[in-house]
């Protein structure tokens, strides 16, 4: 069954859409994660032009990170202070990421690098979890090593303007949330994608959260860095289709319940391991795209509305 | 304009010596199915009817122009091993839709100026570089790049690769069925019918067709073009209400 969607301005066969949207939200269920990276991608591989599937995400992404917040908000896994101070660098982040994909656009290159950052940043991560999660795994079987510290001081402790945060149990610089929570805004902003694969581990390893709090607070600073994305892109380049984000949403809500069934049965490690494997295949998917010769080496640029 | 104007004239044209003499019916007369296509949720594309009637003599070439627009093609270069978007050309008032039916193969119809003139087939159309870009490139460059545009939207579906058949039923009247796909463009098409014998121009009728969208899709369109930040909000009010029951069934489970 076609549906036209009206600012892509396209019809899409509905299921397609469902099932994608089912399929992202069994993951963000899954491992807790919005899942934007998943979804940018392949509603650009059904034909979705780029500029609206980075819009359409981020507004999908909201709804992911909200269902996802309020489960961890009501176990208490969420530090506010630490979440406020990521959603400042956020809001600022991601106000800077849609100027520089207004101008990315005008000048014909968005799509490049939507791509390129897609296959650095999910390759860089990937990797990591993946190297992560084995160390995690052997370390399980190995109950005799060495535990890890609670957590480790590295140059990103010495910054000035120090603040407490309870609930992290930590007394660090505020710019170094305030920095990544940027980092994640300008991420947001081109990718279509709350940034959740990216500031989890930096919270676990460079912030040295505990990885009790890290979810919750990363989704919900995501709320409002994607909201804004959303609100932005919506008045400055109208990309925000909402019968393709609607579909989405139903699918997702679907999907998320049975991943955190699913979740439950499945081991920490093991689900990171997934994760790094789903995030690197994603990666090598976009990276395929940019290296194979196209068959048309020439191609028509959409309208601009 | 211009067209419209020249479209009007060669109807007068042609008409002209038929109505100098006895009164005689018309050469040519044609209808559409529908004069508007309506664009709704579950649009996936559409066929539009062309019909009429002609004096039995001769063949019909049938010309569906959605609304022109500027079109900017765009060619790939490998840099560093990866494929970066390099030159660009824009093309002026190129049709956002053209397809072509006809009863016979278009040029035993008529001589190349004719259908040159009349933009009969989709390698006829003309597709003038913008100012800018032809200062700067070699005559073959333009030529690449205006054969990559009729490429891309034929493999878009809004290009006819060739004209598709129309057919004569008992010797008077005619029948033309051109496919609109789903990503059919908006606006106002315009649809000319062209009556030809032994090779000349003997009559030109042009109608127009409009494609709209409709109902809530509509609505949603021109909610987020008139009312962008309100429709910010409404999308961001959606998505929390959605996270908020997702997260309610989840507590149910």
């Amino acid at each position: 069954m076609q549906i036209y969607l009206p600012i892509a301005e396209l019809s899409v066969d509905v299921f397609y859409l469902l099932a994608i949207g089912g399929g992202v939200g069994l993951l963000s269920g899954l491992i807790g994660v919005g899942g934007g990276f998943l979804l940018t991608p392949l509603l650009i591989f059904l034909g979705i032009p780029p500029t609206i599937a980075v819009g359409t995400g981020s507004n999908q992404v909201v709804a992911a990170s909200v269902s996802g917040a309020l489960a961890h908000w009501r176990r208490g896994n969420v530090d506010l202070a630490m979440g406020a101070v990521l959603l400042a660098g956020g809001i600022v982040g991601s106000t800077l990421g849609v100027w520089m994909f207004r101008v990315l656009r005008a000048l014909g290159q968005i799509d490049l690098v939507i791509s390129l950052f897609y296959v650095v940043f999910l390759s860089a991560i990937g990797f990591l979890m993946l190297v992560e999660s084995v160390r995690a795994w052997q370390r399980s079987r190995n109950p005799s090593a060495p535990r890890r510290k609670l957590h480790q001081h590295y140059l990103v402790h010495r910054l000035p303007l120090r603040m407490r945060f309870r609930r992290s149990k930590l007394y660090i610089s505020a710019l170094v949330p305030f920095g990544l929570g940027l980092i994640a805004g300008v991420l947001t902003a081109i990718m279509g994608v709350g940034g959740g694969f990216l500031m989890v581990p930096a919270m676990i390893y460079l912030v040295g959260m505990p990885t009790s709090v890290v979810v919750g607070t990363s989704l919900f600073q995501i709320i409002f860095v994607t909201a804004n994305v959303t609100f932005l892109l919506a008045v400055g380049t109208h990309t925000v289709d909402l019968i393709l984000a609607a579909v989405l949403m139903a699918g997702s809500v679907v999907g998320a319940q049975f991943g955190t069934r699913l979740g439950v049965k499945l081991r920490g490690e093991h689900l990171r391991a997934l994760m790094g494997l789903l995030v690197l295949a994603v990666a090598a998917r976009v990276a395929w795209t940019l290296v194979v010769t196209p068959d048309d080496p020439f191609f028509l640029a959409p309208v601009a509305s | 304009m211009s067209r419209a104007a020249s479209a009007l004239a060669a109807v007068l044209l042609a008409s002209a010596p038929a109505a100098a003499q006895q009164p005689q019916p018309q050469p040519l007369v044609i209808d559409l199915s529908n004069s508007v296509v309506s664009i709704t949720t579950g649009f996936a594309g559409a066929d539009l009817l062309l019909f009429g009637a002609f004096d039995g003599q001769g063949d019909l070439a049938v010309v569906v122009t959605g609304p022109r627009r500027n079109e900017t093609v765009w060619q790939k270069q490998r840099v560093a091993g990866i494929w970066l978007n390099g030159q660009s050309m824009t093309f002026i008032d190129a049709p956002s839709f053209y397809r072509v039916a006809a009863t016979a193969e278009l040029t035993e119809m008529a001589p190349p100026e004719v259908l040159d003139r009349l933009q009969i087939g989709v390698e006829r159309i003309p597709l003038p570089v913008a100012p800018g870009t032809a200062r700067s490139a070699s005559p073959e460059t333009i030529e690449a790049f205006r054969a990559a545009l009729i490429r891309n939207k034929q493999f878009d579906g809004l290009y006819g690769l060739a004209p598709a058949p129309a057919t004569v039923v008992g010797g008077r009247l005619f029948r033309a069925s051109i496919h609109l796909p789903g990503n059919v463009p908006t606006g106002t098409y315009q649809v000319e019918t062209h009556l030809f014998q032994n090779r000349k121009l003997i009559a030109s009728r042009a109608t127009s067709l409009t494609v709209e969208r409709a109902g809530f899709g509509d609505a949603v369109y021109r909610f987020a073009f008139d009312h962008s930040a309100l429709y910010g909000l409404v999308a961001i009010l959606l998505a929390l209400m959605a996270g908020w029951t997702a997260s309610l069934l989840f507590r149910r489970t």
